[in-house]
């Protein structure tokens, strides 16, 4: 028992709840059906509004407003705050200055990713922490497991305990305190505009028109205390994401979409969040970092958000062993349109030879244009060059066919379909 | 809503039946799950298909989606048309979306299946 303890990895069982309507459920069913609606990460989202390639291209033409309500929002606050951050994510927190936000990466002991997330630095011992809603239950156990010194935290010395304990709170949770916030994204290049409809105060406009990546400022918008952050999840450089009291949400997303109407804006759902995303590069957890194919994010293209050369962080002895790696994440751009049968995650993607040299993890299709990620043989990984694809057996009868459900590394197959690399990331 | 004079099964096909022929597809609720279709793999003519069958597959970027026969017969005509254009799914699902024709051996297989009453409360009771 207690060798299996020193591992360090961290389990969690995530037990399944009846899902519950987001916040915003009564606005998104006067925009869309319910039958357009899905469990996602324990709330009931859209998946699209009006159509998935519609959306996608209003936030690349003009704006689109993203219920992320489901978002985890976690408060760090209090003395230790930064020296516990400092150990439980993998990036240099004392970096950070008030007003500025971070990515990074949390681990467990063993190195595995629990989860990548983004640091706020409000103030002086007091950050806001965003964390992905399918790991949210996940995140807080494992807070809470350190906190109540359950878990080993380096495991050379399973003895090591973290020493501060700051106050770790749901921000979501209106019970939990009076300063609470839910997330509510609006990505694409009229987001300045729309947002400064919202407020008379020139200096505030001014704030909002010349706020950069990965800075944000506590502000009012229409009468409404928020949050506004440069940051998002479209590859949007203009796009914010706006924190704001729960109560207020209705409110809020009311004011943006009557702000956003000559502005283009659109409500977006999950099928164009995943579009954009993936159009951009970015990595989805289980997808492009951890999943089945366990990938690093050495792998995945963000070891810069991993500092090595920090004295300590959980799981920095486990982690620093795959600087060395031999798959990595690249962005393809597909084949699509109508009559093409679309490209999914696990399809093989293949060398010249029809060689098996890895997966895709990710893909997207918008009008004519195939977006898509996958894990692929670093050797193959040069901008431009082109791979073949294989589609894995959708059906029975494609099985029956002699379609193979799964592909190994150097399984020859014959291309069907192909992609082309392109560089890892895109900004719009 | 579901048009009079079809059947339909809990898998969300239709099949209208005319003498010994019948057209099959997908219902309006299908293709509304779906989102916009990409690419449709019809059946192959002359196929000889008992109820149940996977009979062809229905793609979008989000999902790809079986479409079984809902009786046993064999294929006699696909539409070829969904090849090219396989977003007439969601225009025209009842019908210029149709996806096969079929004999029908036996006529009291489809007759046995739900009609367009039954199928609407079906769906509602899935909102």
């Amino acid at each position: 028992m207690t060798e299996k303890q020193y591992t360090g990895q961290f389990h969690y069982e995530v037990t399944e709840a009846e899902p519950r309507p987001s916040l915003l459920y009564q606005r998104h069913l006067r925009l869309t059906k319910r039958s357009r609606m899905a469990n996602f990460a324990g709330y009931i989202m859209p998946l699209w509004y009006s159509t998935p390639s519609k959306e996608h291209q209003a936030v690349r033409r003009a704006a689109g407003i993203f219920d992320c309500t489901h978002m985890a929002v976690l408060e760090v606050a209090g003395p230790g705050s930064t020296e516990f951050l400092h150990a439980v994510t993998s990036n240099d927190i004392k970096k950070l200055i008030d007003g500025k936000a971070q990515y990074s990466f949390v681990f467990d002991a063993a190195g595995n990713i629990l989860d990548d997330i983004i640091v706020y630095r409000r103030g002086d011992e007091q950050y806001m922490l965003v964390v992905n809603a399918a790991n949210e239950s996940k995140i807080k156990a494992y807070f809470n497991a350190l906190q109540n010194r359950r878990v080993v935290i380096d495991t050379e010395t399973p003895e090591k305990q973290l020493e501060h304990q700051p106050r770790i709170r749901d921000m979501k949770d209106t019970f939990a305190g009076k300063d609470c916030r839910v997330d509510i994204a609006v990505q694409g290049p009229t987001t300045n505009a729309i947002l400064c409809r919202l407020s008379d105060d020139l200096q505030i406009r001014e704030k909002i028109n010349s706020l950069t990546a990965f800075r944000f400022f506590e502000t009012e918008l229409d009468g409404i205390n928020c949050i506004i952050s440069r940051t998002g999840y479209s590859g949007s450089s203009t796009g914010v994401e706006v924190f704001v009291h729960p109560e207020k949400a209705v409110k809020l997303w009311d004011a943006l979409m009557e702000a956003g109407k000559n502005f283009g804006l659109e409500p977006c759902g999950l099928a164009s969040r995943d579009s954009l995303r993936i159009e951009a590069g970015l990595p989805l957890y289980g997808h492009e970092l951890n999943g089945k194919h366990d990938i690093s994010p050495f792998e995945a293209g963000y070891g810069w958000a991993v500092k090595l050369r920090k004295r300590f962080f959980i799981g920095k002895n486990q982690i620093k062993k795959r600087k060395n790696y031999k798959m990595q994440i690249v962005r393809l751009q597909t084949v699509s349109g109508k009559g093409t049968r679309p490209v999914r995650a696990d399809d093989a993607v293949l060398n010249s030879k029809g060689e098996c040299i890895g997966w895709i993890t990710s893909a997207a299709a918008v009008d004519s244009d195939g977006f898509a990620q996958a894990y692929i043989d670093k050797k193959y990984a040069e901008e431009k060059k082109h791979l073949g694809i294989y589609y894995l057996a959708r059906s029975k009868r494609q099985v029956e066919q002699g379609k193979k459900t799964s592909a190994d590394l150097g399984d020859k197959l014959e291309s069907e379909t192909h992609g082309t690399i392109v560089s890892r990331s895109a900004k719009f | 809503m579901a048009p009079k004079g079809l059947f339909f099964t809990e898998n969300h096909e239709w099949i209208k039946l005319e003498g010994d022929t019948a057209t099959v597809g997908v219902t309006d609720h299908a293709q509304e799950s779906l989102g916009e279709i990409t690419f449709v793999e019809l059946p192959i003519e002359g196929k000889e298909l008992s109820a149940g069958d996977e009979a062809a597959v229905v793609e979008s970027s989000k999902a790809a989606s079986d479409v079984y026969s809902p009786a046993g017969g064999t294929v006699t005509e696909v539409n070829n048309a969904l090849e090219d254009n396989p977003e007439t799914i969601n225009e025209s699902c009842y019908e210029d979306g149709w996806i096969w024709k079929m004999t029908v051996k036996d006529k009291s297989e489809v007759e046995g299946l739900i009609d367009e009453q039954a199928y609407n409360k079906y769906v509602e009771g899935l909102e």
